[in-house]
Protein backbone atom coordinates (compact mmCIF):
# COMPACT_ATOMS: atom_id res chain seq x y z
CA UNK A 1 0.00 0.00 0.00
CA UNK A 2 1.24 3.72 -0.46
CA UNK A 3 1.07 6.66 1.45
CA UNK A 4 0.73 9.79 -0.43
CA UNK A 5 1.35 13.44 1.64
CA UNK A 6 1.17 16.71 -0.26
CA UNK A 7 2.31 20.10 0.93
CA UNK A 8 1.80 23.18 -0.77
CA UNK A 9 4.74 25.95 0.75
CA UNK A 10 5.48 29.51 0.60
CA UNK A 11 8.67 31.51 2.57
CA UNK A 12 10.44 34.21 2.58
CA UNK A 13 14.25 33.67 3.62
CA UNK A 14 17.12 36.33 4.67
CA UNK A 15 20.04 33.93 3.69
CA UNK A 16 23.63 35.35 3.52
CA UNK A 17 22.56 38.77 2.54
CA UNK A 18 19.79 37.63 0.08
CA UNK A 19 16.09 38.06 0.46
CA UNK A 20 14.32 34.86 -1.36
CA UNK A 21 10.91 34.14 -1.31
CA UNK A 22 9.91 30.54 -2.10
CA UNK A 23 6.56 29.32 -3.85
CA UNK A 24 6.33 25.45 -4.18
CA UNK A 25 4.21 22.27 -4.26
CA UNK A 26 4.92 18.78 -3.97
CA UNK A 27 3.93 15.08 -2.98
CA UNK A 28 5.68 12.28 -2.01
CA UNK A 29 4.81 9.01 -2.16
CA UNK A 30 6.18 6.29 -0.28
CA UNK A 31 5.64 2.31 0.10
CA UNK A 32 7.32 -0.20 2.50
CA UNK A 33 10.16 -0.34 0.38
CA UNK A 34 10.56 3.24 -1.68
CA UNK A 35 10.08 7.10 -1.58
CA UNK A 36 9.53 9.14 -4.95
CA UNK A 37 8.69 13.30 -4.62
CA UNK A 38 8.30 15.50 -7.55
CA UNK A 39 6.30 18.97 -7.52
CA UNK A 40 2.88 19.46 -8.11
CA UNK A 41 0.99 22.45 -9.72
CA UNK A 42 0.19 25.21 -6.79
CA UNK A 43 -3.55 24.91 -6.20
CA UNK A 44 -3.52 25.89 -2.75
CA UNK A 45 -4.33 29.71 -1.73
CA UNK A 46 -2.14 30.38 0.78
CA UNK A 47 -1.78 33.44 3.15
CA UNK A 48 0.69 36.13 1.87
CA UNK A 49 3.97 36.65 3.83
CA UNK A 50 4.82 40.13 4.81
CA UNK A 51 8.50 40.41 3.77
CA UNK A 52 9.01 43.07 5.75
CA UNK A 53 8.73 41.68 9.04
CA UNK A 54 11.92 39.18 8.05
CA UNK A 55 13.66 42.60 6.48
CA UNK A 56 13.32 44.49 10.15
CA UNK A 57 14.04 41.09 11.82
CA UNK A 58 17.43 41.20 10.11
CA UNK A 59 17.95 44.78 10.69
CA UNK A 60 17.49 44.59 14.47
CA UNK A 61 19.41 41.51 14.71
CA UNK A 62 22.01 42.97 12.94
CA UNK A 63 21.78 46.24 15.09
CA UNK A 64 22.24 44.09 18.56
CA UNK A 65 24.83 42.35 17.02
CA UNK A 66 27.61 44.84 16.58
CA UNK A 67 31.62 45.08 16.40
CA UNK A 68 33.54 43.97 17.76
CA UNK A 69 31.35 40.71 17.32
CA UNK A 70 30.42 39.55 13.54
CA UNK A 71 27.76 38.16 12.10
CA UNK A 72 29.09 34.74 10.63
CA UNK A 73 25.78 33.32 9.34
CA UNK A 74 22.26 34.79 9.76
CA UNK A 75 19.10 33.28 8.38
CA UNK A 76 15.91 34.48 8.85
CA UNK A 77 12.76 32.76 7.76
CA UNK A 78 9.13 33.04 7.53
CA UNK A 79 6.66 30.49 6.45
CA UNK A 80 3.16 28.76 5.51
CA UNK A 81 2.01 25.75 4.47
CA UNK A 82 -0.47 23.45 3.85
CA UNK A 83 -0.02 19.56 4.33
CA UNK A 84 -2.27 16.93 3.29
CA UNK A 85 -1.95 12.84 3.90
CA UNK A 86 -4.94 10.78 2.94
CA UNK A 87 -8.22 12.95 3.61
CA UNK A 88 -6.65 14.68 6.62
CA UNK A 89 -5.39 18.63 5.53
CA UNK A 90 -3.66 21.05 8.03
CA UNK A 91 -1.91 24.24 8.08
CA UNK A 92 0.99 25.70 9.61
CA UNK A 93 2.91 28.94 10.07
CA UNK A 94 6.54 28.95 11.24
CA UNK A 95 9.08 31.48 12.14
CA UNK A 96 12.60 30.76 12.49
CA UNK A 97 16.14 32.68 13.23
CA UNK A 98 19.50 30.30 12.85
CA UNK A 99 22.41 33.04 13.85
CA UNK A 100 25.98 32.36 14.45
CA UNK A 101 27.55 34.92 16.39
CA UNK A 102 31.65 35.10 16.53
CA UNK A 103 33.93 36.94 18.85
CA UNK A 104 37.49 36.32 18.42
CA UNK A 105 37.55 32.30 18.47
CA UNK A 106 34.08 32.07 19.96
CA UNK A 107 31.19 31.35 17.82
CA UNK A 108 28.15 31.51 19.69
CA UNK A 109 24.89 29.25 18.12
CA UNK A 110 21.28 30.76 18.33
CA UNK A 111 18.14 29.15 16.93
CA UNK A 112 14.86 30.47 17.67
CA UNK A 113 10.86 29.88 16.91
CA UNK A 114 10.33 33.26 16.79
CA UNK A 115 11.76 36.67 16.21
CA UNK A 116 12.70 37.56 19.67
CA UNK A 117 15.53 40.27 19.54
CA UNK A 118 15.94 40.60 23.28
CA UNK A 119 17.21 36.72 23.31
CA UNK A 120 19.86 37.48 21.28
CA UNK A 121 20.66 40.65 22.28
CA UNK A 122 20.81 38.84 25.93
CA UNK A 123 23.71 36.84 24.20
CA UNK A 124 25.38 38.97 22.01
CA UNK A 125 25.65 41.10 25.34
CA UNK A 126 27.41 38.25 27.50
CA UNK A 127 29.66 37.43 24.57
CA UNK A 128 31.27 40.60 24.01
CA UNK A 129 32.52 40.01 27.61
CA UNK A 130 33.84 36.72 27.39
CA UNK A 131 37.73 35.70 28.52
CA UNK A 132 39.56 32.46 27.89
CA UNK A 133 38.39 28.67 28.34
CA UNK A 134 37.83 27.82 31.79
CA UNK A 135 37.38 24.41 33.47
CA UNK A 136 33.00 23.99 33.89
CA UNK A 137 32.03 24.47 37.43
CA UNK A 138 31.50 21.71 39.36
CA UNK A 139 27.73 22.87 39.88
CA UNK A 140 25.97 24.98 37.04
CA UNK A 141 22.72 26.51 35.60
CA UNK A 142 22.06 25.47 31.88
CA UNK A 143 19.47 28.14 30.41
CA UNK A 144 16.62 27.11 28.43
CA UNK A 145 18.17 27.43 25.04
CA UNK A 146 20.63 25.49 25.82
CA UNK A 147 18.99 22.72 27.74
CA UNK A 148 16.68 22.65 24.75
CA UNK A 149 19.23 21.44 22.33
CA UNK A 150 20.39 19.00 24.89
CA UNK A 151 17.37 17.01 24.92
CA UNK A 152 17.81 15.16 21.89
CA UNK A 153 20.78 13.59 23.22
CA UNK A 154 19.06 12.51 26.40
CA UNK A 155 16.69 10.17 24.67
CA UNK A 156 18.21 6.83 26.06
CA UNK A 157 20.00 8.29 28.49
CA UNK A 158 18.36 10.49 30.80
CA UNK A 159 19.62 9.89 34.70
CA UNK A 160 17.31 8.00 36.39
CA UNK A 161 15.89 11.11 38.30
CA UNK A 162 14.99 12.62 35.06
CA UNK A 163 11.83 11.72 32.87
CA UNK A 164 11.79 12.79 28.69
CA UNK A 165 8.03 13.23 27.80
CA UNK A 166 6.86 14.10 24.22
CA UNK A 167 4.46 16.93 24.77
CA UNK A 168 1.25 17.13 22.91
CA UNK A 169 0.36 19.39 20.21
CA UNK A 170 0.34 19.78 16.50
CA UNK A 171 0.25 16.96 13.54
CA UNK A 172 3.03 14.70 12.75
CA UNK A 173 4.03 13.81 8.94
CA UNK A 174 1.55 11.98 8.33
CA UNK A 175 -1.17 13.35 10.21
CA UNK A 176 -2.10 12.14 13.26
CA UNK A 177 -1.72 14.61 15.88
CA UNK A 178 1.40 14.42 18.06
CA UNK A 179 -0.02 13.13 22.03
CA UNK A 180 1.59 13.06 25.58
CA UNK A 181 4.47 10.16 25.66
CA UNK A 182 6.69 9.23 27.74
CA UNK A 183 10.63 8.26 25.83
CA UNK A 184 11.51 5.49 27.78
CA UNK A 185 13.29 4.49 25.12
CA UNK A 186 14.39 5.46 21.40
CA UNK A 187 11.19 4.14 19.87
CA UNK A 188 8.80 6.92 19.01
CA UNK A 189 5.07 7.20 18.06
CA UNK A 190 5.04 9.96 15.50
CA UNK A 191 6.93 10.68 12.22
CA UNK A 192 8.88 13.67 11.22
CA UNK A 193 8.69 15.09 7.52
CA UNK A 194 10.52 18.57 7.85
CA UNK A 195 9.88 18.82 3.84
CA UNK A 196 8.14 16.65 1.13
CA UNK A 197 11.81 15.46 -0.59
CA UNK A 198 12.46 13.96 2.98
CA UNK A 199 11.46 10.37 3.76
CA UNK A 200 9.43 10.75 6.84
CA UNK A 201 11.57 8.98 10.19
CA UNK A 202 10.04 8.72 13.17
CA UNK A 203 11.24 10.89 16.11
CA UNK A 204 9.83 12.55 19.67
CA UNK A 205 8.17 15.98 19.14
CA UNK A 206 8.12 19.12 21.61
CA UNK A 207 10.83 16.65 23.77
CA UNK A 208 10.53 17.99 27.40
CA UNK A 209 12.41 16.54 30.82
CA UNK A 210 10.91 16.82 33.74
CA UNK A 211 12.57 16.30 37.16
CA UNK A 212 11.15 15.70 40.91
CA UNK A 213 13.12 18.32 41.65
CA UNK A 214 12.08 21.90 40.19
CA UNK A 215 14.24 24.30 42.39
CA UNK A 216 16.54 26.60 40.93
CA UNK A 217 19.70 27.99 43.10
CA UNK A 218 19.91 31.09 41.13
CA UNK A 219 23.40 31.64 42.49
CA UNK A 220 25.03 29.21 40.97
CA UNK A 221 27.11 30.16 37.47
CA UNK A 222 25.26 29.61 34.39
CA UNK A 223 25.09 28.42 30.70
CA UNK A 224 23.71 30.99 28.51
CA UNK A 225 24.61 29.81 24.78
CA UNK A 226 26.33 27.15 22.62
CA UNK A 227 29.18 27.89 21.15
CA UNK A 228 28.86 24.18 19.35
CA UNK A 229 26.40 22.21 18.85
CA UNK A 230 26.17 19.27 21.61
CA UNK A 231 28.26 16.37 21.44
CA UNK A 232 26.24 13.50 22.60
CA UNK A 233 26.02 14.44 26.27
CA UNK A 234 28.91 17.50 26.24
CA UNK A 235 28.09 20.93 25.88
CA UNK A 236 30.59 23.52 24.55
CA UNK A 237 29.17 26.46 26.14
CA UNK A 238 29.39 30.37 27.14
CA UNK A 239 29.11 30.41 31.03
CA UNK A 240 27.63 33.72 33.19
CA UNK A 241 29.65 33.43 36.25
CA UNK A 242 29.15 37.07 38.77
CA UNK A 243 31.10 39.52 36.35
CA UNK A 244 32.67 36.80 34.70
CA UNK A 245 31.89 35.41 31.26
CA UNK A 246 34.09 32.45 29.98
CA UNK A 247 33.83 29.41 27.72
CA UNK A 248 33.25 25.92 29.35
CA UNK A 249 32.72 22.14 27.98
CA UNK A 250 30.37 20.93 30.51
CA UNK A 251 29.82 17.02 30.76
CA UNK A 252 26.51 16.20 31.62
CA UNK A 253 26.70 13.22 34.47
CA UNK A 254 23.85 14.15 36.69
CA UNK A 255 20.76 16.73 36.34
CA UNK A 256 19.93 17.67 40.08
CA UNK A 257 16.93 20.14 38.78
CA UNK A 258 14.53 21.55 36.28
CA UNK A 259 12.40 24.14 36.32
CA UNK A 260 8.82 23.83 35.18
CA UNK A 261 8.74 26.74 32.62
CA UNK A 262 9.48 25.57 29.15
CA UNK A 263 9.95 27.61 25.79
CA UNK A 264 10.07 26.03 22.46
CA UNK A 265 13.00 25.75 20.27
CA UNK A 266 13.18 24.69 17.12
CA UNK A 267 15.57 21.56 17.64
CA UNK A 268 15.01 18.37 15.44
CA UNK A 269 10.98 17.76 16.16
CA UNK A 270 11.12 20.34 19.00
CA UNK A 271 12.44 20.75 22.03
CA UNK A 272 10.71 22.47 25.03
CA UNK A 273 14.08 23.78 27.04
CA UNK A 274 13.62 24.75 30.90
CA UNK A 275 16.17 26.19 33.35
CA UNK A 276 18.43 22.88 34.64
CA UNK A 277 20.72 22.79 37.52
CA UNK A 278 23.59 20.38 36.82
CA UNK B 1 30.22 41.31 -9.61
CA UNK B 2 25.98 40.28 -9.31
CA UNK B 3 24.81 36.71 -10.08
CA UNK B 4 23.13 36.42 -13.40
CA UNK B 5 19.23 37.50 -13.39
CA UNK B 6 17.63 33.92 -14.23
CA UNK B 7 18.68 30.43 -13.05
CA UNK B 8 16.62 27.62 -13.33
CA UNK B 9 17.32 23.43 -12.54
CA UNK B 10 15.78 20.69 -13.45
CA UNK B 11 17.40 17.36 -11.24
CA UNK B 12 16.61 13.98 -11.06
CA UNK B 13 17.96 11.79 -7.67
CA UNK B 14 17.84 8.27 -7.41
CA UNK B 15 18.96 6.45 -4.79
CA UNK B 16 20.13 2.85 -6.04
CA UNK B 17 20.30 -0.55 -4.22
CA UNK B 18 23.10 -1.62 -6.78
CA UNK B 19 22.93 -5.90 -5.39
CA UNK B 20 18.96 -5.77 -6.06
CA UNK B 21 19.10 -3.42 -9.19
CA UNK B 22 16.64 -1.17 -8.00
CA UNK B 23 15.70 2.44 -7.01
CA UNK B 24 14.99 2.88 -3.33
CA UNK B 25 14.17 6.33 -3.43
CA UNK B 26 13.67 8.74 -6.08
CA UNK B 27 13.25 12.38 -6.31
CA UNK B 28 12.57 15.02 -8.99
CA UNK B 29 13.15 19.07 -8.28
CA UNK B 30 12.85 21.42 -10.24
CA UNK B 31 12.48 25.15 -10.40
CA UNK B 32 13.39 28.64 -11.43
CA UNK B 33 15.14 31.80 -9.97
CA UNK B 34 14.73 35.50 -10.67
CA UNK B 35 17.03 38.00 -9.17
CA UNK B 36 17.00 41.71 -8.84
CA UNK B 37 19.67 43.03 -6.84
CA UNK B 38 19.38 41.22 -3.04
CA UNK B 39 15.93 39.53 -3.87
CA UNK B 40 15.81 36.06 -5.06
CA UNK B 41 11.85 35.05 -6.39
CA UNK B 42 11.76 31.45 -6.52
CA UNK B 43 9.51 28.86 -7.72
CA UNK B 44 8.81 25.48 -8.38
CA UNK B 45 8.21 25.89 -12.26
CA UNK B 46 9.98 23.26 -14.74
CA UNK B 47 11.38 24.37 -17.89
CA UNK B 48 10.82 21.95 -20.74
CA UNK B 49 13.93 21.74 -22.12
CA UNK B 50 16.03 21.38 -19.35
CA UNK B 51 13.31 18.89 -18.30
CA UNK B 52 14.10 16.87 -21.64
CA UNK B 53 18.05 16.90 -21.06
CA UNK B 54 17.75 15.44 -17.45
CA UNK B 55 15.73 13.12 -18.02
CA UNK B 56 18.18 12.14 -20.91
CA UNK B 57 21.08 12.44 -18.76
CA UNK B 58 19.07 10.04 -16.30
CA UNK B 59 18.35 7.41 -18.86
CA UNK B 60 22.83 7.77 -19.36
CA UNK B 61 22.84 7.40 -15.57
CA UNK B 62 20.64 4.25 -15.35
CA UNK B 63 22.47 2.36 -18.18
CA UNK B 64 25.71 2.76 -16.43
CA UNK B 65 24.56 1.49 -13.30
CA UNK B 66 23.33 -1.70 -14.78
CA UNK B 67 27.14 -2.70 -15.09
CA UNK B 68 27.50 -2.29 -11.18
CA UNK B 69 26.85 -5.52 -8.80
CA UNK B 70 27.18 -4.63 -4.97
CA UNK B 71 26.41 -2.04 -2.94
CA UNK B 72 24.61 1.41 -3.01
CA UNK B 73 24.79 4.06 -5.47
CA UNK B 74 22.95 7.81 -5.25
CA UNK B 75 22.86 8.86 -9.00
CA UNK B 76 22.04 12.77 -9.59
CA UNK B 77 21.57 14.03 -13.29
CA UNK B 78 21.09 18.19 -12.97
CA UNK B 79 20.24 20.23 -15.85
CA UNK B 80 20.77 24.37 -15.34
CA UNK B 81 20.03 27.25 -17.54
CA UNK B 82 22.04 30.39 -15.74
CA UNK B 83 21.00 33.30 -18.27
CA UNK B 84 21.24 31.93 -21.78
CA UNK B 85 24.07 29.11 -20.68
CA UNK B 86 22.69 25.87 -20.31
CA UNK B 87 24.63 22.85 -18.96
CA UNK B 88 24.05 19.50 -17.73
CA UNK B 89 25.77 17.49 -15.16
CA UNK B 90 25.37 13.82 -13.36
CA UNK B 91 26.95 12.91 -10.17
CA UNK B 92 27.33 9.23 -8.34
CA UNK B 93 27.97 8.42 -4.90
CA UNK B 94 28.70 5.16 -4.61
CA UNK B 95 29.26 3.02 -1.59
CA UNK B 96 30.65 -0.63 -0.97
CA UNK B 97 31.16 -1.71 2.52
CA UNK B 98 32.24 1.51 4.66
CA UNK B 99 34.04 2.66 1.50
CA UNK B 100 32.53 6.21 -1.06
CA UNK B 101 33.39 7.40 -3.72
CA UNK B 102 31.82 10.77 -5.26
CA UNK B 103 32.14 10.81 -9.19
CA UNK B 104 31.44 11.98 -12.72
CA UNK B 105 29.51 9.75 -15.11
CA UNK B 106 32.81 9.62 -17.25
CA UNK B 107 34.55 8.24 -14.91
CA UNK B 108 32.03 6.08 -13.25
CA UNK B 109 33.23 2.17 -14.32
CA UNK B 110 36.92 3.18 -13.71
CA UNK B 111 36.16 4.82 -10.28
CA UNK B 112 33.74 2.13 -9.01
CA UNK B 113 36.06 -0.67 -9.92
CA UNK B 114 39.26 1.05 -7.66
CA UNK B 115 36.24 1.09 -4.95
CA UNK B 116 35.54 -2.31 -5.19
CA UNK B 117 39.26 -3.13 -5.35
CA UNK B 118 39.83 -0.86 -2.49
CA UNK B 119 36.82 -2.52 -0.07
CA UNK B 120 38.17 -5.96 -0.75
CA UNK B 121 41.33 -5.61 1.26
CA UNK B 122 40.72 -5.87 5.52
CA UNK B 123 41.95 -3.07 7.36
CA UNK B 124 44.42 -4.77 9.49
CA UNK B 125 46.62 -2.25 11.60
CA UNK B 126 46.59 1.15 12.84
CA UNK B 127 48.71 3.92 11.73
CA UNK B 128 50.00 7.31 13.37
CA UNK B 129 50.53 10.05 10.23
CA UNK B 130 52.57 11.98 12.46
CA UNK B 131 55.10 9.03 12.77
CA UNK B 132 56.00 8.49 8.84
CA UNK B 133 55.44 10.62 5.79
CA UNK B 134 52.37 10.86 3.96
CA UNK B 135 51.95 10.09 0.49
CA UNK B 136 48.62 11.47 -1.19
CA UNK B 137 48.26 8.92 -3.86
CA UNK B 138 45.14 8.86 -6.40
CA UNK B 139 45.07 12.59 -6.75
CA UNK B 140 43.91 12.57 -3.01
CA UNK B 141 46.30 15.73 -2.10
CA UNK B 142 43.39 17.90 -4.07
CA UNK B 143 41.23 17.22 -1.33
CA UNK B 144 43.84 18.47 1.59
CA UNK B 145 44.31 21.51 -0.38
CA UNK B 146 40.42 22.05 -0.90
CA UNK B 147 39.86 22.42 2.61
CA UNK B 148 43.57 24.28 3.58
CA UNK B 149 43.57 26.42 0.91
CA UNK B 150 40.19 26.33 -1.28
CA UNK B 151 38.15 27.02 1.89
CA UNK B 152 40.34 29.16 3.73
CA UNK B 153 40.32 31.24 0.41
CA UNK B 154 36.80 31.34 0.39
CA UNK B 155 36.26 32.48 3.29
CA UNK B 156 38.94 35.16 2.89
CA UNK B 157 41.59 34.00 5.16
CA UNK B 158 45.12 35.42 5.08
CA UNK B 159 47.44 33.45 3.02
CA UNK B 160 50.70 31.44 4.18
CA UNK B 161 53.76 30.72 3.49
CA UNK B 162 53.03 27.97 1.08
CA UNK B 163 56.17 26.14 -1.02
CA UNK B 164 56.94 28.00 -4.20
CA UNK B 165 57.23 24.85 -6.19
CA UNK B 166 53.50 24.08 -5.94
CA UNK B 167 49.98 25.36 -6.82
CA UNK B 168 46.50 25.26 -6.17
CA UNK B 169 43.73 26.43 -8.90
CA UNK B 170 40.14 26.50 -8.84
CA UNK B 171 38.65 26.35 -12.52
CA UNK B 172 35.32 27.42 -13.93
CA UNK B 173 33.70 28.96 -16.62
CA UNK B 174 34.16 31.95 -14.90
CA UNK B 175 37.81 31.91 -14.84
CA UNK B 176 40.50 30.30 -12.71
CA UNK B 177 41.65 31.05 -9.37
CA UNK B 178 45.06 30.77 -7.19
CA UNK B 179 43.51 29.12 -4.27
CA UNK B 180 47.19 29.66 -2.41
CA UNK B 181 47.33 33.34 -2.76
CA UNK B 182 43.78 33.69 -0.63
CA UNK B 183 41.80 34.42 -4.56
CA UNK B 184 38.19 33.48 -3.89
CA UNK B 185 36.74 30.80 -6.72
CA UNK B 186 34.96 33.13 -9.11
CA UNK B 187 32.34 30.79 -10.14
CA UNK B 188 28.86 31.82 -8.13
CA UNK B 189 27.07 28.45 -7.64
CA UNK B 190 23.53 26.74 -5.72
CA UNK B 191 22.83 23.60 -5.20
CA UNK B 192 19.25 23.91 -6.16
CA UNK B 193 16.39 27.25 -6.89
CA UNK B 194 15.70 27.87 -3.53
CA UNK B 195 19.37 28.25 -2.86
CA UNK B 196 21.17 31.61 -2.26
CA UNK B 197 24.63 31.51 -4.76
CA UNK B 198 27.54 31.31 -3.37
CA UNK B 199 31.27 31.39 -4.19
CA UNK B 200 32.39 27.85 -4.22
CA UNK B 201 34.76 25.84 -5.83
CA UNK B 202 33.97 23.66 -9.45
CA UNK B 203 37.21 22.40 -10.23
CA UNK B 204 40.91 21.96 -7.75
CA UNK B 205 43.55 21.17 -9.71
CA UNK B 206 47.53 21.14 -8.19
CA UNK B 207 50.58 21.41 -9.73
CA UNK B 208 53.98 21.14 -8.59
CA UNK B 209 57.42 21.71 -10.25
CA UNK B 210 58.74 19.17 -8.10
CA UNK B 211 59.73 15.75 -8.60
CA UNK B 212 60.51 14.45 -4.96
CA UNK B 213 61.77 10.95 -4.37
CA UNK B 214 59.58 8.36 -3.09
CA UNK B 215 60.23 7.49 0.66
CA UNK B 216 60.62 4.29 1.54
CA UNK B 217 58.56 3.98 4.61
CA UNK B 218 55.33 5.65 4.19
CA UNK B 219 51.65 5.53 4.66
CA UNK B 220 50.03 6.29 1.05
CA UNK B 221 46.26 7.99 1.56
CA UNK B 222 43.96 5.86 -1.08
CA UNK B 223 40.63 7.40 -0.15
CA UNK B 224 39.35 10.33 1.88
CA UNK B 225 35.35 9.50 2.86
CA UNK B 226 35.50 13.68 3.93
CA UNK B 227 36.80 16.66 5.39
CA UNK B 228 36.19 19.95 7.14
CA UNK B 229 37.86 23.37 7.47
CA UNK B 230 37.14 25.08 10.56
CA UNK B 231 36.91 29.13 9.40
CA UNK B 232 37.38 30.55 13.42
CA UNK B 233 40.54 28.34 14.58
CA UNK B 234 41.73 27.72 10.41
CA UNK B 235 41.83 23.97 11.50
CA UNK B 236 41.33 21.74 9.07
CA UNK B 237 40.00 17.40 9.72
CA UNK B 238 40.32 14.98 6.70
CA UNK B 239 38.75 11.74 7.41
CA UNK B 240 41.22 8.84 5.59
CA UNK B 241 39.00 5.56 4.94
CA UNK B 242 41.68 3.72 3.24
CA UNK B 243 45.45 4.26 2.62
CA UNK B 244 47.87 1.49 3.42
CA UNK B 245 51.40 1.64 5.49
CA UNK B 246 54.76 0.88 3.29
CA UNK B 247 57.58 0.01 4.64
CA UNK B 248 59.86 -1.19 2.37
CA UNK B 249 58.49 -3.54 0.74
CA UNK B 250 55.81 -4.83 2.94
CA UNK B 251 51.72 -2.72 2.34
CA UNK B 252 49.55 -3.04 5.45
CA UNK B 253 45.54 -1.53 4.84
CA UNK B 254 45.80 0.37 7.90
CA UNK B 255 42.53 1.43 9.88
CA UNK B 256 40.67 4.32 8.99
CA UNK B 257 41.90 7.60 10.78
CA UNK B 258 41.68 11.51 10.84
CA UNK B 259 44.25 14.10 10.03
CA UNK B 260 43.65 17.08 12.13
CA UNK B 261 45.81 20.31 11.60
CA UNK B 262 45.75 23.66 10.93
CA UNK B 263 46.22 25.29 7.72
CA UNK B 264 49.37 26.32 8.35
CA UNK B 265 50.82 23.03 9.70
CA UNK B 266 49.62 21.84 6.66
CA UNK B 267 51.55 24.14 4.41
CA UNK B 268 54.55 23.81 6.36
CA UNK B 269 54.58 19.81 6.22
CA UNK B 270 54.45 20.03 2.05
CA UNK B 271 57.79 18.15 1.26
CA UNK B 272 57.30 17.49 -2.32
CA UNK B 273 55.31 15.67 -5.16
CA UNK B 274 55.61 13.17 -7.70
CA UNK B 275 54.46 11.65 -10.75
CA UNK B 276 51.79 13.12 -13.39
CA UNK B 277 48.56 15.10 -11.92
CA UNK B 278 45.59 12.41 -11.35
CA UNK B 279 42.10 12.88 -11.30
CA UNK B 280 40.62 12.03 -8.07
CA UNK B 281 36.86 10.57 -7.97
CA UNK B 282 35.47 13.82 -6.79
CA UNK B 283 34.49 15.33 -3.65
CA UNK B 284 30.46 16.50 -2.50
CA UNK B 285 31.60 19.55 -0.92
CA UNK B 286 28.91 20.78 1.73
CA UNK B 287 28.86 24.56 2.91
CA UNK B 288 25.89 26.44 4.76
CA UNK B 289 23.36 24.04 3.67
CA UNK B 290 24.54 23.14 -0.02
CA UNK B 291 25.76 19.88 -1.89
CA UNK B 292 27.85 20.68 -4.67
CA UNK B 293 30.53 18.02 -6.88
CA UNK B 294 33.99 19.60 -7.11
CA UNK B 295 36.65 18.01 -9.22
CA UNK B 296 39.68 17.15 -7.80
CA UNK B 297 43.35 16.45 -9.75
CA UNK B 298 47.26 15.96 -7.99
CA UNK B 299 49.98 14.38 -8.67
CA UNK B 300 50.69 12.58 -5.40
CA UNK B 301 51.70 14.88 -2.71
CA UNK B 302 54.27 14.08 -0.06
CA UNK B 303 53.48 15.73 3.82
CA UNK B 304 55.53 15.07 6.44
CA UNK B 305 53.92 16.36 9.71
CA UNK B 306 56.79 14.89 11.97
Amino acid sequence: MSEIYRKFGRTVRYDGGMFLRVEEAGQATETEQTFSCQPIARTVDLPDIEPDVVARTVRSIESVVSAPLTIERLVVSEGVAEHEFNDRRWQETTRRIHLSIVFGSLRALVDLAEFDIDAISFVAEALVRAGEQRRAPARIRIASNVSAALLPSLAGLAPPNVRLWQTAGGIDGKGEPVADHEIASTTYPNWYRPSYRTRPVRAPFNLRATCDVNAIDEDLPRAIALLAPPAGLSLRVLCVDAGDVYPATVRVARIDAIATATHWYPYAAGSFGAEMML
Amino acid sequence: MTAPSHFAIVTRDELWSLDRHTVLESRLIHGSAEQHGNRIDARDDSDDELRRLCDAECDRLREALKGLREGRARAVASATRVGGNVTTTSTISATVLDLSVATTLPHLAPDYEMLVDLASVKPTVDTDYARLPVVWRNGSGAVLLHEAAGHAAEHGHAQLAWPRWLSATDESEDGASNLLAGEAPRALRRQSFADVPLRRMTNVVIGSDSDSPLPDSRIEVLLVAGGRYEPLSGMVSLFVSAADEIDGGKSSRVRPFMILESRASIAAAMRGALGPVRRYPGVICSREGQELFVGSYAPDLITDFR
